[in-house]
């Protein structure tokens, strides 16, 4: 007996090693060897290349924290074990990226390596990264050291439990789930559409928040070679919409919502909230015209995701007349009435470029409403862009019971032509749960 | 279903309404008045008559046309329903009439108090005393402090003072309308109407505005409301999101630009404050 116990140990702790080892071969394969670079010399263009470049990839939105330095690290991310926080990309250093080398930068950006070649968490989206040139990183590389104010700020370790805090076996995930490869245009699209798939699949890294993840958290299809791709998910307590072709998709966008959307975080219609925010805020504001018009060309020609309806059941819009008489004894038009008719309106339809409409608002349509239950919950400012004089925030109602929220939701999403699944007092609890639960970002202040 | 977290029933949040303490006249602690959720009013047995005043305090320009000249709604000013602190509330307001106003220089009751709104900010005409209309305000009015012990005092306040030693500049004050106030209130103060003609945002001057009788037509009356309730939608706190943003000298500035634009005259101005005792910044 004792024979067997000795040699399962020795199985094992052979076994460990050899798959430790083999992580640190996946990492040491996934490298690009160090480049002999001559005493590099960056002109303004380059430099400028690199922060246009940096803005696409939206590097700001998960490497910053609201109101401290950007690009210096510390915004929670929440998984299902723990925390994980974004590192200090400022060119410090002590505590940031300073003594990366170019090769380094690549390595990290491209393929899930860090320096000292231990592989980066999949929260880094170097799945997306992956397709982008050696040049872009050139110049990405060249904003980072040259124009990004150096701040000190230490990393903060993950709140994962030890055995997950091990980064080794991410190197299989790696392995298995973020192939290193090339963009692969389809001749079947036309040169914009395939500038706005490689913009979607490669530094958008719109895939990241909108294709649904498996079971390892591996996107279930990096390009649309699946119609999973881009077809809606769940993600840190928001609902990341579908961006194809059904009517909870982007079937009632048109090509000019998009990119107004992109450029504005608004439409007449709808107004980017929750982490989409964040993506107007530090990235798509910024894209040039050609790359907006390619995203949206691109988005618009995908087809419909499997399983999802492609049109609303007819609905005459009762709703408006009836709130408008007063007459109703309905718990969920009472509420309504009291916490968002001001800025919603009678007719559901908000106030244009001021607060979204309620009525046929595919964010609020979605199957799954867990984004409506939080913002429900916590409140939610727009992006602020040079489009419009003023973002405005949306209050918190997180002093209403769940019962009372599950009733606005539920009055919401199926009043006016809408129609939605219901959702429960208890779908509200576990949101409100989930989100006292959120791990605060990491301040200097 | 959502984020695999497992929630038992038992562990629904209840509501958290807002609650202001209650003292007697002498101070003792009368415990607190709980603002009531609206879904309380079916409770009533005159339910119908207070869902109607609160339609037609929500809604009364689209409801009482005869009697609202301006674009204006009384909920305009009273914000969520009257039910916000520092918003103009009606939370206590049925216990604080009849009193004696300096305005009017006499005893005034909650209906000539309504009427005077009628006359002055709504720039329109009284509704008869006795009118189901005017009954079912009061009625809505009663119905949020039914649950106040008579003579409490509750810790509410309906108007925070700003600080009145300050000078008013109107040139910062039109930045000040640009930058915050003009989205929703216009560049010419129009205010805006949603498809149907119904009133959004209410006009700040011009012939569709309150007239010059109106306390919001002072300049430190408007400048503690713009204070502490404007612009909505800017902060997570509160109904309306409101207020917070402006410095005292802002809510200042901007008030005087506003209120010193033309506007509706006021007839019986003649006989406002006949015992003297005039504010500074009445406007005549």
């Amino acid at each position: 007996m004792k024979k067997i116990i000795s040699w399962l140990v020795a199985i094992g702790v052979i076994g460990f090693l050899a798959a430790y080892a083999g992580s640190s071969f996946i990492m040491k394969s996934r490298k690009a060897p160090e480049s002999e670079v001559a005493a590099l010399k960056y002109d303004e263009a380059l430099i400028k290349k690199g922060e246009y470049l940096a803005r696409l990839s939206d590097c700001a939105a998960c490497h910053s924290v609201p109101g401290d330095a950007e690009y210096a690290g510390g915004l929670a991310m929440q998984t299902p074990f723990g925390a994980i926080y974004s590192t200090n990309i400022t060119p410090d250093a002590e505590t940031g990226i300073g003594n990366y080398s170019l090769t380094e930068f690549t390595n990290a950006v491209k393929h899930g390596v860090r320096k000292d070649n231990a592989p980066l968490y999949p929260a880094m989206p170097y799945t997306s990264y992956t397709i982008m040139s050696d040049d872009d990183m050139q110049a990405m590389y060249a904003y980072f050291m040259e124009k990004v104010p150096a701040v000190k700020k230490a990393n903060a370790p993950s709140t994962f439990p030890w055995v997950m805090s091990m980064r080794w076996p991410v190197a299989y995930w790696q392995f298995l789930f973020s192939p290193i490869r090339d963009f692969e245009p389809n001749p079947a699209l036309t040169e914009l559409e395939n500038h706005g798939a490689y913009l979607v699949e490669g530094p958008g890294h719109c895939g990241a928040c909108h294709t649904p993840r498996g079971i390892a958290y591996q996107e279930k299809a990096l390009s649309n070679d699946s119609d999973l791709y881009l077809s809606g998910a769940l993600i840190d307590g928001w609902r990341a919409k579908s961006l194809r072709g059904e009517v909870q998709g982007l079937k009632l966008w048109s090509d000019g919502d998009i990119v107004e959307f992109l450029k504005t975080g608004r439409t007449d219609k709808v107004i980017a909230f929750g982490a989409m925010t964040d993506v107007v805020e530090h990235s798509s504001q910024y894209w040039s015209e050609r790359d907006l018009n390619a995203t949206a060309a691109y988005l618009k020609q995908l087809t419909p995701a499997p399983n999802k309806i492609l049109e609303l059941p007819k609905k005459e819009d009762t709703t408006t007349d009836l709130l408008l008489s007063g007459k109703y004894k309905d718990p969920g038009a009472i509420l309504y009435v009291e916490h968002c008719y001001t800025c919603h309106r009678a007719d559901g339809e908000g106030v244009s470029r001021i607060f979204p409409a309620l009525n046929l608002n595919s964010a609020v349509l979605a199957n799954n409403a867990q984004s409506v239950i939080q913002v429900t919950l916590e409140g939610g400012k727009m992006p602020e862009t040079p489009a419009d004089r003023m973002a405005f925030t949306m209050p918190a109602f997180n002093h209403l019971s769940d019962d009372e929220v599950a009733i606005i939701i539920n009055f919401i999403r199926n009043s006016w032509n809408n129609t939605s699944p219901e959702v429960s007092a208890e779908d509200v609890a576990e949101i409100r749960q989930f989100l006292r639960h959120k791990a605060p970002n990491i301040t200097l202040n | 279903m959502f984020v695999g977290s497992t929630v038992t029933a038992n562990e629904l949040t209840e509501a958290d309404p807002d609650r202001f303490a209650m003292v007697d006249k002498e101070g003792n602690d009368l415990g607190w008045y709980t603002v009531p959720s609206d879904l309380e009013i079916l409770k009533e047995p005159n339910s119908d008559e207070i869902m109607y005043g609160k339609l037609l305090l929500n809604e009364t320009k689209r409801m009482l046309p005869d009697n609202v000249g301006a674009t204006m709604n009384c909920n305009s000013c009273h914000v969520a329903e009257g039910k916000a602190n520092f918003g103009a509330p009606y939370l206590t307001t049925s216990h604080q009439y009849p009193k004696v106003m300096p305005r009017a220089g006499k005893m005034v009751d909650l209906t000539g108090r309504i009427n005077g709104c009628f006359q002055r900010s709504m720039n329109g005409k009284p509704l008869h005393p006795e009118s189901p209309e005017m009954k079912a305000m009061l009625a809505y009015m009663d119905w949020l402090s039914q649950s106040q012990p008579e003579g409490a005092k509750v810790d509410i306040i309906n108007a925070p003072l700003v600080d009145e030693s300050l000078v008013p500049d109107p040139v910062n004050g039109q930045l000040v309308y640009e930058a915050q106030c003009a989205t929703c209130h216009g560049d010419q103060g129009e205010g805006l109407k949603d498809k149907r003609g119904n009133l959004i945002f209410p006009p700040l001057w011009g012939p569709e505005s309150f007239n010059i009788g109106a306390g919001m037509a002072r300049t430190y009356k408007a400048a503690s409301f713009v204070k502490f309730n404007m612009p909505m939608a800017v902060s997570k706190e509160g109904a309306w999101g409101q207020g917070g943003v402006l410095t005292d000298q802002e809510a200042i500035d901007v008030s005087e630009y506003f209120t010193h634009l033309p506007r509706p005259d006021f007839e019986g101005k003649v006989n406002d404050w006949p015992n003297g005792k005039k504010p500074k910044d009445a406007r005549y």
